[in-house]
């Protein structure tokens, strides 16, 4: 076949249009040329979760939450007059449809950004191969320490602080809180798990295997259960059980010691895994009331870098409540943990991008005087909006209560947690009546009191970028 | 290296005793035949010969001829027969890829040769050397007969390593070069990690396979040698099809008793070989009653795609022992764990039985006896191919994303070597145009400015194609996934996108923009859009 004979005038001068545009290089690109997910009126970001299946419950909330978020920016008129177009995709937390559904948003969706990704095994499927095209991979929900080396992974961005943080916080607790008690772990035999023993260990608390310490294959929980690892520890006189696990299992955790007439002193879960509406939805598909439920979770102890949803006293919770019962049109807006870290999210995100188009903005000397011309322009670009993250970390503002601590040598979020007990109500309340929020690192840092200050959110709960 | 019936496979473990030990005898020609020509009703020319070492070729040319002459390189074939098995295949088996797009290419009014690169001189097997100058001889046939204004050479699986030294050495026999699901040319990589599998069986499952270790003695012997490793890995799939690896593993005795499954060890031994996840019938995502999660069913994809992978270790591996003498597998100074990427321990982590049996299966291969090869014959096995890369023909590869036997990684090992020699390239022509201060200066550093004239294109499989019966098993004897799967397998369509392509890069000198790309790649379902697409890296990268 001849194609030019076979193709009529108006399409030769398309293809001719394409074949000049396909036929420049990247170092042709100019540098203040748009990336695809950006037009004059709108920014698309793209986002994976498991909407459907097992890992579903709760964490198919935090979609809806952030779409919320950046309806109530566009009904503000949006980002430099762009409105935020937020592209989901359910992989049902399985990694072979975080693939493909990844690649239908980067040649499909044409997203500018992946944001707020959920899951570790999913994410870490698909996370060479986006920062391998440069595309922003920002604010995963996902504590693995791995994910957030920049030299590994340049274009990916923590929205939690890393298991290792937190296990080092809730370790130094426990050990000075319960010095004369037994304790030990039931943690999944993966990434998270391993991260979490990683940093217990730091805060000089360790276990002793096949006695204090039990694991199980992730994803198992549900079908082998976890009778005989809890067996293990009953045995064994575990007074204080930690659970590194994720939420299901923390709910088939409980229901099995349940029956099985294990009642240590203390159950202590890793944030992750202890969101109360997640396990309450968890336990009443198995025919717990939520009465009893919720009673099997008082007194556990978990932590947190943000406040609590049932924080009604804080500025942050009072405003993102507010544009959640405005904006979120998802099947289940129920205000809770997951709908408190999806605002959050969108949040921070607003913040990102009105930092990059921001003129006044400052970035790395390497690509300061590009990117403030952009912004100049209202050009977004990935490169930009990547150094803009990883340059002024500090600067975006955050409902949490320590610092976003990026910077060109670790893109970890946030350092601080706070610990506390769930109440009667589901409520997670600090553990000594005043919330102490602790800060170190995913290192061999110290544990220490923050003297962090949260700027407080503007009336307009925008963030001032 | 055409399919293989696993039964008939597992038949000729059986049937190795009977295995006659004669050579077959080859009477290499001393002149090339004239071709004799014959023209059929629809105005097809036929035309046969055979090249001065007696070999046969093929030449079909419509009587719509546009000038441009499409030269066909086979892969592999077998060297030696195995009774009631494997016949080692006479004469010109196919004139295009597998012979499907024959009909087709003719009547777009392409010229058609090929030879027969088996059934006759130089050594058989990895005889790539030979090839390139049977391929040239060809070519010159096709020009003394034929008024030939464009050509294009194209090959598929061991092609690669004939067609990309070839255009480096006759760089005007070529206008553009196509490699089918082809090795980067070396199978030196390919052959590395597939020598591994035979190993790490070795440890987990039958201490007898000697694998790769086993090679190298030249004729049937070696040949029958090698075969009779196969047979092990066969026995063993077949045992652990039956009872889907449930058992827990028995060997080293490090392990014996931890309940970790044989199933954790296939899935482990295909991940660090770097086997596809993916299946003729597996999706690697799909669940049932019986497979229950997704790392279940990528176990039964290593199932379903190990034998096939071994067997191309197999006689692959012979073939090139033939050349680089024994011993030319060394794993001393393997590193397993860092030949599993975290990815596939992640998402195939239930599979492996968690974090725990990782590291246990690691931590015994780690500590098992290594196999120590001939310095010489890994040094000749590194060095198989001298290819620099950097022909600045137009090369479009084709690849299926889940390939069995030639991995999708060489594509992209391919680009990468084309690639590095472009940025090469680029680097000199920026800093000539960075440091010219005349126009004259200007003008001969804008003449140094390369083109990257590499495109990859890849067959891909649909999201989930898994077919489970009503108990939940995984229907294996169905229709295969439609597209993405098997080896030079592609559908008449992606095959002709990439002849298209071909052509047109041909009479341009150019790839093609990735808009022109675009324009056949929609034509054809199952090819990849996404141009930017990489598939898993080689295990081993030289």
């Amino acid at each position: 076949m001849n194609i030019r004979a076979s193709l009529s005038r108006k399409k030769l001068i398309g293809l001719t249009a394409v074949l000049i545009a396909g036929s420049m290089t990247l170092a042709e690109i100019p540098a203040n040329a748009a990336d695809p997910g950006v037009s004059a009126t709108e920014i698309v970001l793209g986002m994976q979760l498991p909407e459907t299946g097992a890992a579903s419950p709760g964490y198919n909330k935090v979609d809806d939450a952030m779409r919320a978020y950046f309806d109530y920016v566009n009904s503000k008129g949006g980002i430099g007059g762009k409105k935020i177009r937020l592209e989901v995709k359910d992989d049902t937390y399985k990694a072979g449809l975080t693939i493909s559904t990844a690649s239908s948003l980067i040649n499909k969706e044409k997203v500018f950004a992946f944001i707020g990704s959920i899951g570790t095994q999913t994410h870490i499927s698909v996370i060479k191969d986006i920062n391998r095209r440069k595309i922003p991979d920002v604010f995963v929900n996902s504590g693995f320490s791995d994910f957030y080396n920049p030299a590994t992974y340049p274009t990916t961005f923590a929205a939690l602080g890393t298991y290792v943080t937190e296990a080092k916080i809730m370790g130094k607790y426990l050990k000075e809180k319960y010095p004369d008690k037994k304790i030990g772990i039931l943690y999944q035999s993966d990434d998270f798990g391993r991260n979490a023993l990683e940093g217990f260990a730091k805060a000089g608390l360790t276990f002793e295997a096949k006695k204090t310490s039990a694991d199980f294959i992730a994803g198992t929980q549900g079908s082998v259960g976890l009778a005989s690892q809890l067996t293990q520890l009953k045995a064994n006189g575990v007074e204080i059980v930690i659970i590194a696990a994720v939420s299901s299992a923390t709910a088939v955790t409980l229901l099995t010691a349940s029956a099985l007439g294990y009642k240590p002193d203390k159950w202590a879960v890793i944030s992750v895994g202890s969101d109360a509406t997640t396990f309450q939805t968890i336990a009443g598909s198995k025919g717990i009331p939520a009465s009893m439920s919720a009673a099997m979770l008082t007194g556990l102890i978990s932590a947190s870098h943000a406040p609590a949803p049932g924080d009604s006293a804080d500025e942050y919770v009072t405003a993102f409540k507010k544009i959640n019962d405005d904006f979120n049109k998802g099947a289940d807006k129920r205000w809770d943990n997951n709908v408190m870290q999806g605002m959050n999210i969108g949040y921070m995100a607003t913040g990102a991008l009105k930092g990059t188009l921001n003129p006044n903005s400052t970035f790395s000397a390497k690509n300061n005087k590009t990117c403030q011309a952009n912004a100049k322009k209202a050009t977004l670009t990935r490169v930009c909006f990547i150094d803009y993250i990883e340059t002024n970390g500090s600067k975006i503002e955050s409902a949490a209560f320590t610092a976003l601590q990026y910077s060109a040598t670790t893109h970890e979020a946030f350092s601080g947690f706070w610990i506390g007990a769930y109440d009667a109500a589901t409520v997670l309340q600090p553990v000594s009546g005043t919330r102490v929020v602790y800060t170190t690192d995913s290192g061999n840092g110290p544990v220490t009191v923050s003297n962090y200050k949260r700027p407080a959110i503007a009336a307009d709960a925008l963030p001032k970028n | 290296m055409k399919t293989i019936s696993m039964r008939k496979l597992i038949a000729a473990v059986g049937a190795a005793a009977l295995l006659s030990t004669a050579a077959v005898a080859i009477a290499p020609s001393a002149y090339a035949a004239a071709p004799t020509c014959t023209k059929a009703s629809d105005g097809i020319e036929t035309c046969t010969g055979t090249l001065s070492n007696g070999a046969g070729y093929l030449i079909k040319v419509p009587a719509k001829f546009g000038g441009t002459f499409f030269y066909w390189n086979h892969g592999i074939r077998f060297t030696y027969p195995l009774p009631g098995v494997i016949t080692v295949p006479k004469g010109v088996e196919e004139l295009t890829p597998s012979n499907v797009p024959e009909a087709a290419m003719l009547r777009a009014g392409y010229g058609l040769a090929t030879y027969d690169g088996v059934s006759t001189g130089g050594l058989r097997g990895w005889n790539t050397a030979d090839r390139v100058e049977m391929l040239k001889e060809l070519i010159d046939t096709v020009k003394a007969k034929y008024t030939v204004r464009k050509g294009v050479v194209y090959g598929s699986s061991q092609a690669g390593s004939i067609i990309t030294p070839f255009v480096e050495k006759y760089p005007t026999y070529a206008d553009s070069v196509g490699i089918m699901a082809g090795v980067t040319p070396s199978i030196g990589q390919s052959l590395q990690a597939l020598c591994d599998a035979f190993y790490i069986l070795s440890v987990f499952a039958d201490p007898t396979i000697k694998g790769c270790a086993a090679m190298g003695t030249k004729g049937l012997a070696g040949h029958y040698a090698a075969a009779a490793e196969f047979g092990k890995v066969v026995a063993l799939l077949t045992a652990w099809g039956g009872n889907l690896g449930a058992p827990g593993l028995e060997y080293p005795a490090a392990l014996k008793g931890s309940g970790i499954p044989q199933r954790s060890a296939l899935l482990l031994t295909g991940l660090l070989i770097g086997l596809p996840a993916k299946s003729a019938h597996m999706d690697g995502i799909t669940t049932s009653p019986v497979i229950a999660e997704q790392s279940i069913n990528a176990t039964v994809a290593i199932l379903e795609n190990f034998g096939e992978a071994i067997a191309t270790g197999t006689f692959g591996g012979q073939a090139v022992s033939e050349l680089t003498g024994p011993g030319f597998y060394d794993n001393t100074k393997t590193n397993w764990f860092s030949l599993l990427d975290p990815a596939d321990s992640g998402r195939y982590n239930l599979g492996l039985s968690g974090d725990g049996a990782i590291a246990a299966m690691l931590g015994v291969l780690s500590l098992a006896p290594r196999v120590t090869g001939d310095p010489a014959a890994v040094a000749k096995l590194k060095a198989l191919d001298k290819s620099k890369f950097d022909t600045t023909k137009p090369v479009v590869l084709l690849s299926n994303e889940a390939d069995r036997l030639v991995f999708a990684g060489n594509s992209a090992l391919y680009v990468d070597k084309a690639r590095a020699i472009y940025d090469v390239k680029l680097a000199k022509y920026e800093a000539a145009r960075d440091s010219a201060k005349t126009s004259e200066e200007r003008a001969a550093a804008a003449k140094l400015k390369p083109f990257f004239n590499v495109a990859s294109i890849y067959a891909m499989t649909p999201e989930t194609y898994t077919v489970y019966t009503a108990q939940g098993l995984p229907n294996l004897s169905g229709a295969p996934s439609p597209s993405g799967v098997g080896h030079q397998n592609f559908t008449l369509k992606q095959m002709m996108a990439w002849v298209k392509i071909l052509a047109h890069a041909a009479d341009t000198g150019k790839v093609g923009s990735p808009g022109y790309l675009q324009q056949y790649i929609k034509k054809a379902p199952g090819l990849n859009s996404d141009l930017d697409y990489r598939p898993a890296d080689l295990k081993y990268i030289w």
